[in-house]
């Protein structure tokens, strides 16, 4: 809740930059003003202002074609690229066509110089860009950096504790044990082991004894029978991951969905992780706003091969290699189970089993089932997430639509259900199917 | 008795070492209850084969279970044979610049501008009816809309957040006298800064979208029946 909270107040923070911003955008003349709209509406696709793309940056174009000595030639270019450079007149429209590996220019036949001119004005004094998105991911993760070393603190200082009072107990019995042998000098029991002489004592206070000793097996069966049942529950599971990937920003705030880069979710058994050619339709312009996103942007450039360095607007070297991610959602390979099927059929939200990865500034973790409850939407369940009782209490609860048609195989299913007396009474009953009535329940619907 | 009393420091610390090394490893899912029955010995995606029964291969850690389809496969998509053609290998090649501008390495190249000889493609080969518009609309909002906006004006939810720009207008000039072919062309090779497509959507799919930003350019597009060119209907 804490996150929540402070994005709240980033999202208000930027909505205020924002704003001045705007304020101030709308105080500028009017002409910078036609600058950008034409600059959004004409150029924009091709060429970005503070860096090569398609086409060269547009800051500073002017002062370049100065440099060459050809200043008053740039609007003819902008105007007719094609003409311009046929006409030979122009070595500038030369060398950029070389530059950019002979790719070509769109022609505006209809902009003016004037126009022309706004374009260049506003390219070479764009706005200040927000300073938006920095310090939120390390304002939210240092308070749990510290929680957690904390707490490895005082559990290493307990044991320590509890290791020098064990000594301390032992040390303080058997001198006690040896002062008591030399003043009774006179036992026959001197020669007597710790372990007999506990005996002696156990059988002295056998009631007591009795009663620890029962106590005590009983701990060690329920501690055990805890552990064994605790074998295997994943909840909160969180391997390190090659690339901070922050789904909050990609999912959240840039609204992409969940479809776009987990896209086999409908077609195949595994949902998808994006292959890296995915990552880079937005991540060859998209290459981070300080130095902690360069870091793991890089690592991104790394794996596709792409070189942002050469010369215009980088490009690919051919020299890729495989992200080798950490496994979050891990099912052993005797159960059985479809995204596709679940997505598509069962009409499942991916927030039912996965959470509300637009809230979650970190890759992916194994959402507790608790958690997994407050996600608006989705069925309230008890068991542990990724159990198999969590499975089959969903499949008791989930509704499914069938006999609409949309499904052959539910249809099918459909017509059977209505010949099975009793399961039509409960129907007739409850009014809704869920997908155990369907056979959801079955060993061998995901066992086999 | 000295003796004894080293023994049970010594036991009473190593206890503590075996404790301490129980502390789980966070980037293992812990302990598994029938090891042998966890991977599968048929190759599974996404599962890590680098680490089975506790012994590790790092050569098998970077393999990819992942794979992309031998060079000119062709999947096989039943019988119809109006779905089958729409299949086929797409016959026009992505041009030589788009070897370090798109990465495309070792595939077959074109010398030739191959997306102007696109627009010579007007036939969208996928029949135009409600149902259509309606799959284009999901796979829109799944696909493009983070970038090209609800209403194709460029103006997603990626752009106004202002981590991406420079998206194009599809209700503008120049986008709305594209051929079907060129569209499809820029779908599957990607252009400018956009990348290719053709790894999340199959060609029928690419085809219902253009179907589909075909309808968000021209209001009429469904009942004027199947216009195939819209640069005549301008």
């Amino acid at each position: 809740m804490k996150i929540a909270k402070n994005q709240r107040v980033l999202n208000n923070l930027s909505k205020m930059v924002l704003s001045l911003l705007l304020i101030g955008l709308l105080s500028q003349n009017s002409l910078y003003g036609q600058g950008e709209a034409l600059y959004k509406a004409k150029c924009a696709s091709c060429h970005q202002i503070e860096k090569n793309g398609t086409g060269p940056m547009l800051k500073g174009a002017r002062q370049r074609w100065m440099d060459a000595g050809e200043g008053d030639l740039i609007v003819e270019w902008v105007q007719n690229n094609a003409a311009l450079r046929n006409s030979g007149k122009s070595k500038r429209a030369a060398a950029v066509y070389k530059e950019y590996g002979g790719s070509v220019m769109q022609i505006f036949a209809d902009i003016t110089p004037d126009q022309v001119n706004a374009i260049l004005d506003f390219a070479d004094a764009p706005p200040v860009a927000a300073p938006a998105g920095g310090p939120q991911g390390a304002d939210a993760s240092d308070p749990n950096a510290v929680d957690a070393e904390e707490e490895g603190g005082i559990s290493t200082v307990w044991w320590l504790l509890a290791v020098l009072f064990i000594v301390v107990i032992l040390s303080v019995s058997g001198v006690r044990r040896q002062l008591k042998h030399a003043t009774e000098e006179t036992t026959p029991n001197n020669s007597l082991s710790y372990w007999e002489e506990f005996k002696i004592l156990a059988w002295k206070n056998r009631a007591i004894s009795g009663v620890l000793g029962l106590v005590l097996t009983i701990a060690i069966l329920v501690l055990v029978f805890q552990r064994l049942g605790s074998i295997n529950l994943m909840e909160d599971y969180q391997p390190s991951q090659p690339i901070a990937f922050p789904h909050s920003q990609h999912a959240g705030v840039n609204g992409i969905d969940c479809k776009y880069c987990h896209n086999s979710v409908e077609k195949s058994k595994s949902a998808g992780l994006p292959t890296v050619n995915v990552c880079m339709n937005c991540h060859k312009q998209i290459n981070g706003k300080d130095a902690a996103q360069q870091e793991q942007i890089a690592k991104i450039y790394a794996a596709a091969g792409w070189d942002p360095n050469i010369k215009p607007a980088g490009a690919y070297t051919g020299k890729s290699k495989p992200i080798v991610w950490n496994k979050v959602h891990v099912l052993p390979d005797h159960v059985y189970f479809n995204h596709s099927q679940h997505v598509v059929a069962g009409k499942i939200n991916c927030t039912q089993c996965h959470g509300d990865m637009k809230q979650m500034e970190e890759t992916a973790k194994v959402w507790p089932v608790e958690e997994l409850n407050k996600v608006e939407g989705n069925i309230a369940l008890t068991k542990p997430t990724l159990t198999m009782g969590w499975c089959i209490e969903c499949h008791g609860k989930k509704e499914v639509t069938i006999g609409d048609g949309s499904n052959a195989y539910y249809d099918e299913i459909h017509q059977r259900l209505k010949k099975n007396k009793k399961l039509y009474q409960q129907y007739l009953n409850d009014g809704k199917i869920t997908a155990n009535e369907l056979g959801g329940w079955e060993c061998a619907k995901c066992h086999y | 008795m000295k003796k004894s009393l080293i023994t049970w420091i010594g036991a009473l610390s190593s206890a503590a070492v075996l404790m301490s090394s129980c502390a789980s490893d966070p980037d293992s899912p812990g302990l598994e209850y029938m090891p042998d029955m966890y991977r599968s010995p048929a190759i599974e995606a996404y599962v890590d084969y680098g680490e089975v029964r506790a012994r590790i291969d790092e050569t098998k850690k970077v393999k990819l279970t992942a794979m992309t389809p031998p060079q000119f496969s062709v999947p096989y998509y039943g019988k119809d044979s109006a779905l089958v053609d729409m299949m086929l290998p797409y016959r026009r090649l992505p041009n030589q610049l788009m070897k370090s501008t798109h990465g495309f390495y070792g595939e077959r190249l074109s010398a030739a501008d191959e997306y102007t000889l696109a627009s010579a493609d007007i036939k969208n080969p996928v029949m135009l009816n409600e149902k259509v518009l309606e799959d284009g609309k999901k796979l829109y909002a799944s696909m493009c809309q983070h970038c090209h906006g609800e209403k194709g004006d460029g103006n997603g939810p990626m752009v106004t957040s202002g981590a991406y720009s420079g998206v194009p207008n599809y209700m503008e000039e120049p986008r709305m006298k594209l051929s079907n072919g060129q569209m499809f062309y820029s779908i599957y090779y990607g252009k400018g800064m956009m990348g290719a497509h053709r790894s999340l959507l199959n060609k029928k799919e690419i085809w219902t979208l253009v179907h589909y930003v075909r309808s968000m350019q021209y209001k009429d597009y469904l009942t004027a029946g199947m216009v195939s060119d819209t640069t005549q209907k301008k």
